[in-house]
């Protein structure tokens, strides 16, 4: 079920949030909408899951203009940040949910149910309430909401947020591998780039209500369109006004590079900062790993060059 | 939490029981010291049992009807907020700050016979001063804020992210506002349609100029215990008084409860998730 | 929205435009009557001292429900709600008869600005109280703790800290329990004896016009009672968020 998404706008009165947007999501992938908060992203996930009205542009899943359709005929599963659990139903009857609109047989329901919660594992706890359940066990249950219905298209907001980084980076790989299993066609809205570059197939970046730039996360990363995913993406510094990764800067000898004198050297275990300030006041940090950093031995005061590694 | 002093605390207690406490139990003590038989047939009294039977019907359509009506307001404003419900959202408190006098005054200007809506309403054949529906009308005015003022608040601290899941599952609004929405507002609707209740029983300055306090047609209970004490029948009216005591006794547990719940509901969902 | 119109505006605007159905001179006159100056400055008096009062009980009833834990104390909480459900004609003929000619405390109000005020305290009670209690209870101690770390006395924080903090809450309910007051009727009508001139309230004026057939006099001096309360909420909003914004 692919996803194409036509020249879509959204405006509050005069503020406009997204501006001409266009993409097209190929089914089966999951695509990570990646940018900063206030990008417009949450807004445009509810656009195409129809929680949100349009100002222009169209959407059509796999061949079928929805743009017009209520949000309920469009066979969606969406997830919020806050998982917008059913708190006054039983974890069960939220996952029947929407088998129960659907007027599934209760004997189908019960099967269907009893299935997705094993998928998420939390079989042992379909007669708690959501009141009972941590936030990872919300999540999942949210999920298995959402999937039971066996919707065309996923849409995750912002799924991690709110997790404990332990949980979370569990449950991010966990929802990977279940999205390849079943092939759903996914998106999911994130502002932590390594979410995005560790799950995606691919990354479309955005940036006050337009995309950046579109790509595998390798190649967003390596190739980086404009300072703005540079430094989005990873960490920046730059030389020369160009924007550079830390671990391409080279320590030389003066007279091989711009010429500074490192005004401080931080040890954060496996790598170590070197930061240079240069001639003309500005820095540069340099990022060496704690082998090459025990080998060349740099201290506070010393004068050195920096230039832009090149890969041989 | 630190204690408040200890005289502080007594000369609350002191102080409420005084000025509430007491003239409820010498109410009580009032009515039912003659016994009884005595209080049977003063309520069996035909103005008063009319009373009675007018107030309890008021009520029951009354009731219902502000209660549908503040909940769709309470929707409305916080769900689809435009110029239009922001405007209700400001008068919706208004009735709160009238006096009940001008209240009824009002509705008599508008609605009597010679009166603004009166007149073509006349004409065909609908009465509304002086008699049922004018009494109606009198509370609903009065108590038109007590559900919405309770919703309003907690719909926009619930937020909607409950009712668009429910609609991208494929529910239909009625079904998201029956098995969705209707939960989380329980207890606090229940503590609004008590205080409604309280409202249209214990109204007295609007009806009395509505219905023209006719006895034994257009005579609520409440006005019925006036006209009793008017008429130098103070034990007559001391029995109706304790009834609607009585019933705002009730209410005040239900009231209580409805708090306790809705607290409960609140606490649940403040513990954050692990 | 036309429930509204229906209930709410029509009657309003009848009401407005009765009072003027002479123009503004005649308006003007029944409005300024004595007899209505009387009544207007007897309920404005007893609802600006029944408000105060109850600012100052509330405030002390509210630090004991939201502070305290006592047998007994769900009952008081009850007790504070009582005047708020309780219909008012019930409370005026029990204050009528506790406080009148044959009491049996020995106290006899009626026909007198005392028990006008009694009864308008008793009805107002939940306003002050209710506005307070919330901010009470969910008032952060840590900048009174910060000031007992500076050596103040509990009176000198109570003065400088607490009171600050709570007083816009106050002002609310006082504001609230001054227009109940304002158009109290059931409930003062009986104690009152309703002596023109000397012991009428504003609301008990109104009536006796609209019942004697002079809907138009009835209508100016409603107009000119909403119009005080309007003023006088107004100047109480606008100092309650003065107050909050000073903090």
């Amino acid at each position: 079920m692919s996803i194409s998404l036509e020249h879509l706008v959204k405006s509050y009165g005069n503020d406009t949030v997204i501006r001409d947007f266009s993409d097209v999501v190929p089914d089966g992938s999951l695509t990570a909408l990646l940018g900063p908060s206030g990008s417009g992203k949450s807004t445009l996930l509810k656009m195409i899951a129809g929680l949100e009205s349009l100002d222009g542009g169209r959407i059509v899943l796999h061949g079928r203009d929805v743009t017009n359709v209520p949000a309920r005929h469009r066979n969606i599963g969406f997830c919020f940040q806050d998982y917008a659990p059913f708190y006054q139903l039983s974890v069960f009857e939220n996952v029947a949910y929407g088998l129960r609109v659907r007027k599934m047989p209760k004997d189908q329901i019960a099967r269907e149910v009893e299935e997705m919660l094993r998928l998420v594992r939390l079989d042992a706890f379909a007669d708690r309430f959501p009141r009972q359940l941590s936030g990872g066990q919300r999540q999942r249950m949210a999920l298995a909401r959402a999937l039971a219905i066996k919707p065309d298209v996923l849409l995750l907001d912002e799924p991690f947020a709110a997790l404990d980084a332990q949980v979370g980076a569990e449950l991010r790989l966990w929802v990977r591998s279940l999205q390849r299993e079943l092939g759903i066609t996914t998106i999911l809205v994130t502002h932590n780039q390594s979410e995005a570059m560790e799950v995606a197939d691919r990354v479309v970046i955005m940036n006050n209500g337009q995309i950046e730039q579109v790509g595998v996360p390798a190649e967003v990363y390596d190739r980086p369109s404009s300072d703005f995913v540079h430094s989005f993406l990873g960490p920046t510094t730059y030389l020369e006004g160009r924007p550079l990764r830390p671990h391409d800067v080279e320590l030389v000898s003066v007279t091989d590079g711009q010429s500074g004198i490192i005004t401080d050297v931080i040890r954060l275990g496996f790598e170590v900062r070197v930061v240079v300030t240069l001639a003309d006041g500005s820095s540069v940090w340099a990022q060496l790993t704690h082998d090459d950093a025990q080998y060349r031995n740099p201290s506070i005061g010393e004068s050195v060059g920096v230039r832009r590694r090149v890969v041989r | 939490m630190q204690r408040s002093p200890l005289w502080l605390r007594y000369a609350v207690i002191a102080w409420v029981f005084t000025l509430v406490g007491v003239p409820l139990i010498f109410l009580f003590d009032k009515a039912g010291a003659p016994g009884w038989s005595a209080i049977w047939s003063a309520l069996h009294n035909s103005a008063t049992d009319h009373a009675i039977g007018l107030t309890f019907r008021v009520a029951l359509v009354a009731v219902p009807l502000n209660t549908i009506v503040g909940i769709g307001a309470a929707l409305w404003i916080v769900r689809h907020p435009s110029r239009l419900s922001q405007l209700v959202d400001r008068i919706i408190d208004v009735p709160l700050a009238i006096s009940p006098i001008i209240i009824g005054l009002m509705l008599e200007l508008a609605y009597a016979h010679t009166g603004w809506l009166g007149r073509p309403l006349a004409a065909l054949g609908i009465k509304i001063i002086f008699s049922f529906p004018g009494i109606v009308m009198a509370c609903l005015f009065v108590s038109l804020p007590m559900v919405s003022r309770q919703l309003i608040p907690l719909l926009r601290e619930i937020g909607n992210n409950q009712e668009l899941t429910a609609s991208s599952l494929g529910a239909g609004p009625i079904r998201i506002f029956m098995t969705i929405t209707l939960r989380s507002i329980m207890w606090a609707t229940a503590y609004g349609v008590s205080l409604t209740l309280a409202r249209v029983l214990g109204e007295y300055g609007a009806v009395l100029i509505v219905s023209g306090n006719i006895t034994g047609v257009t005579q609520t209970l409440t006005l019925d215990i006036g006209n009793n004490f008017d008429n130098y029948n103070a034990y007559q009216g001391f029995v109706g008084a304790s009834v609607l005591a009585t019933t705002s006794v009730v209410i005040l547990l239900i009231l209580g409860l409805a708090r306790h719940r809705e607290r409960k509901r609140h606490e649940h969902l403040a513990r954050a998730p692990r | 929205m036309s429930f509204y119109s229906l209930i709410v505006l029509i009657p309003l605007a009848a009401l407005v435009s009765s009072a003027f159905t002479n123009g503004w001179g005649a308006f003007w006159r029944a409005a300024t009557q004595v007899e209505a100056l009387d009544a207007y400055e007897l309920t404005i008096g007893c609802a600006v001292l029944g408000a105060l009062i109850n600012a100052v009980s509330g405030l002390g009833i509210a630090w004991v429900l939201a502070r305290d834990a006592f047998w007994g104390k769900a009952v008081l909480n009850a007790l504070i709600d009582l005047p708020f459900a309780l219909p008012t004609v019930v409370a005026g003929v029990t204050f009528y008869t506790l406080y009148g000619p044959h009491s049996p405390v020995h106290l006899t109000l009626t026909g007198t600005w005392v028990g006008i005020t009694v009864a308008v305290v008793f009805v107002t009670l939940p306003f002050s109280v209710r506005s307070v209690q919330p901010v009470i209870e969910t008032m952060s101690f840590t900048a009174e703790a910060a000031a007992a770390t500076l050596g103040a006395s509990n009176t000198r924080i109570f003065r400088t800290i607490t009171l600050p903090t709570l007083l816009p809450a106050i002002v609310t309910g006082a504001g609230l329990a001054f227009a109940r007051a304002m158009g109290e009727y059931g409930s003062v009508v009986f104690i009152s004896n309703n002596l023109p001139f000397k012991t009428q309230v504003a609301s008990s004026y109104i009536y006796s016009l609209s019942s004697a057939g002079d809907n138009i006099g009835a209508a100016a001096a409603a107009v000119m009672m909403m119009v005080i309360a309007l003023v006088a909420l107004t100047g109480i909003s606008v100092a309650s968020r003065r107050l909050a914004k000073g903090l």
